[in-house]
């Protein structure tokens, strides 16, 4: 097998969720434009798998892909700074909302005659919580996938590899898939590495490759979201006020009543 | 005829999930919306005395699928039989549990039956003639109603929002065992280890201090257990992700993929309230939640609610704890 290709899907998702309402129609969810964006954190610990994978076998090239409006690319240059070697950005002319069906519709299309050999993307991204792109991709270009995976291992020779998934709480199942597949990451052994100097460097005179979303035609998105809610309160949540040192007292002496402390 | 609402139930070496009963009790309310007969199906290497179980206790008709490789679970498998049974059966709603393995497959096959998929369902309800799934976005701080646009919908339901039903099927349900030969898979699942037995303390635990992301970085950790050690009998836990990340070891995992506690006394701290980590610590006494963020979810289930830095608020309560003692 000649050098391997790895393609890494990136979800750029708000830093904070804190400033995060539904409009006043009721149909869309705004998020303030100031609030910084990050990368989502499973698809960080994809990206850091494929890193790994091309410590192993240097010849490795790894690209990233995002969906999404133009300042999404800020988090393609992290990963570029991270070590990935290229960025492809499909970019959309709006901020709003896409289906997971539309978000890998598009993917499969930009990347169908590109032959990777490895693709890679998060369980499931911070603020959707779908954990569908990584699957859907894997259908559009008719490869293997599994998901969940917390660790996985390249055999070149055999064009394989050999991945641990998580099926449930305290159960590990060891699986071979053979590549092309698509892998979805939900752990790791290693830590995400942060963006190094010298690929920062790298990254900063390098362009994106940019991709319009309307070249890649218009995917259904096979549903409709009649309205978003804020979820009932449960419990009554009686909420402290003051200083921190006032909270702490207030909280002791709740705590002390209830016989949780002595 | 009416198209049916398949369920797809889940199993593990040889018993069934209790994802399967909240599955069916799912399918039990979908049917209130239309008037569908419930077909259940499970798929395994030998699925007969599963299948009959399943028709003895809900009186529901199960078609049990053979299939020799199906010793472990095969998403390729799954998807491929499935697939092929599904065009057959045409179904309306396909039931599957929003657990790994649900998700492993549930996208895949949805993409092949040309239906939605629409992960993580927690209440179903018709309003003006439509059916609307509920699924939570950003940690479970906002709801979606969706509803599907396609003939087929796929859904995942997340288990502990559906009650399993009274048993009291008037007569079992029929069976029909079909085998298949031995088909194909691009993977392979090897061989199925059990992580090392751990001592889990949260049996003997009547405090549970857990911590979220919101702590910042693992080294804040050392706070955590420093409140946790104000109490007699407690225990430290953490959300998915901060046990993802390994600032913490998985056996200490509360919620949908660790454990499902219910301490007298639960301190969530930096926990944003995802629907994955209510579902384990939901049925605790009382519930203390301390976040920067004052809409986080976690606060719509606390009895007390506490918006402060973590790292200011922690160490002020135990200097208030120490100047008392």
């Amino acid at each position: 097998m000649s050098a391997m290709k790895i393609l890494v899907c990136i979800k750029p998702v708000p830093d904070s969720d804190a400033l995060i309402r539904i409009a006043p129609d009721g149909k869309s969810i705004q998020t303030d434009p100031l609030t910084p964006l990050r990368m989502n954190r499973y698809d960080e610990l994809a990206l850091e798998q494929a890193l790994l994978i091309r410590d192993a076998f240097p010849d490795t090239r790894i690209g990233g892909i995002s969906v999404g409006p133009k300042r999404f690319e800020t988090v393609l240059k992290r990963a570029l700074g991270m070590g990935a070697d290229h960025g492809i950005h499909i970019c959309t002319d709006t901020e709003s909302y896409l289906t997971p069906a539309v978000t890998a519709a598009w993917i499969a299309a930009a990347v169908r005659s590109r032959n990777f050999d490895l693709i890679l993307a998060g369980v499931m991204s911070e603020d959707g919580l779908h954990g569908q792109v990584g699957p859907l991709v894997a259908e559009h270009l008719s490869l293997p996938c599994t998901t969940a995976v917390v660790c996985a291992r390249i055999t070149p020779g055999k064009a394989a590899a050999s991945v641990e998934r998580v099926p449930a709480e305290g159960l590990r199942d060891l699986l071979e898939l053979s590549l092309p597949a698509v892998l979805t990451i939900q752990g790791g052994t290693q830590k995400p590495r942060y963006p190094s100097l010298s690929n920062i460097l790298r990254a900063k005179g390098q362009d994106l490759e940019i991709i319009a979303a309307a070249s890649l035609g218009l995917p259904e998105t096979l549903q409709q979201t009649v309205r978003f809610k804020y979820p009932q309160k449960i419990r009554a949540g009686r909420f402290l006020e003051g200083s921190p040192q006032h909270k702490a007292q207030e909280l002791l002496r709740t705590l002390k009543e209830k016989s949780f402390l002595a | 005829m009416t198209r049916p609402i398949v369920v797809i139930a889940e199993h593990l070496e040889g018993k069934l999930r209790p994802a399967t009963d909240e599955l069916i009790a799912f399918a039990l309310e979908l049917r209130q919306t239309m008037p569908a007969p419930i077909q259940v199906l499970i798929l395994g290497n030998d699925p007969e005395n599963m299948a009959h179980l399943i028709a003895t206790k809900t009186g529901l008709d199960v078609i049990g699928i053979q299939e020799s490789n199906l010793a472990r679970y095969n998403g390729d498998l799954y998807k491929n039989i499935l697939a092929t049974l599904l065009a057959e059966l045409n179904p309306a709603y396909v039931c599957i549990a929003h657990t790994p393995t649900g998700m492993d497959f549930a996208p895949g096959l949805a993409h092949r039956l040309g239906a939605v998929c629409i992960t993580g369902v927690e209440s179903v309800y018709e309003d003006q003639g439509c059916v609307l799934f509920t699924r939570a976005f950003y940690n479970g701080k906002i709801l979606a109603d969706i509803c599907a646009e396609t003939e087929t919908a796929v859904l995942t339901v997340t288990p502990g929002f559906f009650k399993p039903p009274v048993a009291d099927p008037a007569g079992p349900g029929r069976i029909e065992i079909r085998k298949t030969s031995c088909i194909q898979a691009r993977l392979r699942t090897l061989e199925t280890r059990k992580a090392p037995a751990q001592k889990s303390e949260f049996a003997q635990a009547a405090v549970i201090v857990s911590a979220g992301r919101g702590i910042g970085k693992k080294e804040n950790l050392a706070l955590i257990f420093k409140l946790a050690g104000l109490f007699p009998r407690s225990a430290v836990a953490g959300s998915r992700w901060v046990c993802d990340a390994g600032w913490l070891e998985h056996r200490r995992q509360v919620g949908l993929t660790g454990a499902v506690v219910s301490p007298k006394l639960y301190i969530a701290c930096g926990i944003s309230g995802s629907v994955q980590h209510l579902a384990g610590m939901r049925e605790s006494g009382f519930i203390v939640a301390v976040n920067s963020d004052p809409h986080a979810a976690i606060f719509n289930i606390a009895d007390i609610s506490i918006v402060e830095d973590l790292n200011i608020f922690i160490p002020a309560l135990i200097e208030a704890h120490r100047q008392k003692t």
